[in-house]
């Protein structure tokens, strides 16, 4: 019995030596969730805007509003923000509730821009012959990873730019929009 | 020595038992994830075809056509929101993750409903640290699985001790992921 208290004890004491630091980790939680006086303040971007204007905005803070459409499986950590007009990437440093699917939200969050030019088509030319090479990729993915590339250096070609822009946003915070039918059928659950 | 390995045994034994829950939700969801390009880990889908007559162009009823539509396919679903990726293509999704697409011209439709998988779910949601005290305590289960590891040393003397088969294990065990660094780095 007293073996088994010293080894309890011993569990314990990993758990006490850690014991101040949640507090921290809970304020920055509660600084990520949404603080809507906080977020008024950031200008908001149409989503079927957003690749016109992101430009303008780069490692900049700006709001976007728009559907869940899909969390990546793969961590969690990314999600697709998206309307009838366009749809844009929010990545996040931590997983997002796959719950958040389906809903509009009102994302906070830094613009962050992705060059695609001619050293990035060598680069990743290079890779993919690598990758096929080394049996990772099958012929069909070969192929369409080449497709990508030819489609990148095309559209530079039409555009008659050396590079091609592509943006997206560093997750800082979000708000859930309820719409009115939803929020009255919530109050009357809680009244309930 | 005697009481060294007195203590690395029971240690290794009351500390391994009351991890026992932690390492199975571990090695469920280490496999669960690890397999992720071929499954979802976390829901099972169940995927109904169908085909419809409900007018589901934008326009001012179409919540009202939606519900319509719900009422036929998925009578239990409760609606969420909805978007038209493509002009002709309607989306919508539902409480729980599931959801709809509908072409609009053609009136064919594919449902996909999503279910938790138990157990899986449960498991992959704490392999995932949702909180920083579920962190802290994962720590401790890392920083227990160190200490078995080293008190395995020591637990057993003789022939199948560390300087016997256990060495050999021990060896091995080294061996296999110094092989994957050399041939795969």
């Amino acid at each position: 019995m007293k073996k088994l208290i010293f080894a309890l004890g011993l569990i314990g004491i990993l758990f006490t030596s850690c014991g101040d630091s949640p507090k921290k980790t809970e304020q920055v939680t509660d600084d990520k969730t949404t603080n809507s006086t906080a977020i008024a303040e950031k200008p908001l971007l149409a989503l079927a805007d957003f690749d016109s204007k992101a430009g303008n905005w780069i490692n900049k803070e700006v709001q976007v509003k728009g559907i869940v459409d899909h969390v990546c499986k793969h961590g969690g950590k990314k999600l697709l923000l998206v309307n009838d007009k366009a749809d844009v990437h929010v990545e996040s440093e931590e997983r997002f509730d796959d719950a958040l699917v389906g809903s509009e939200i009102l994302v906070t969050g830094i613009v962050k821009e992705f060059r695609v030019d001619e050293a990035y088509c060598l680069q990743k030319e290079e890779d993919h012959q690598q990758s096929h090479k080394d049996g990772t990729d099958s012929d069909e993915m070969y192929a369409k990873k080449m497709e990508q590339i030819t489609f990148f250096r095309d559209s530079m070609k039409a555009a008659k730019v050396d590079h091609l822009s592509f943006y997206s946003l560093d997750y800082i915070s979000h708000k859930v929009e309820k719409e009115a039918e939803e929020a009255t059928e919530e109050k009357q659950e809680n009244k309930e | 020595m005697k009481t060294l390995r007195k203590w690395s045994r029971i240690l290794h034994r009351d500390i391994g038992y009351f991890f026992i829950g932690t390492t199975l939700i571990y090695a469920l969801s280490g496999i669960a994830l690890n397999h992720i390009n071929d499954w979802n880990p976390n829901y099972s889908v169940e995927v109904n075809k169908f085909k419809t007559t409900i007018e589901l162009n934008k326009d001012d009823n179409i919540k009202e056509h939606i519900k319509n539509l719900l009422q036929e396919v998925a009578p239990r679903a409760v609606y969420k929101k909805h978007y038209y990726p493509q002009k002709n293509l309607l989306k919508i999704f539902l409480k729980g993750g599931s959801s709809i697409v509908v072409n609009t011209v053609s009136g064919n439709g594919r449902a996909e409903f999503l279910k938790k998988r138990p157990v899986f779910y449960q498991s992959n949601f704490l392999h995932y640290n949702p909180h920083k005290w579920w962190m802290w305590f994962s720590d401790a289960f890392a920083g227990a699985l160190i200490l078995f590891a080293v008190t395995s040393f020591f637990m057993v003397k003789g022939p199948k001790g560390m300087r016997g088969r256990g060495g050999i294990y021990t060896a091995l065990g080294f061996i296999v992921p110094l092989l994957f660094l050399y041939f795969l780095l």
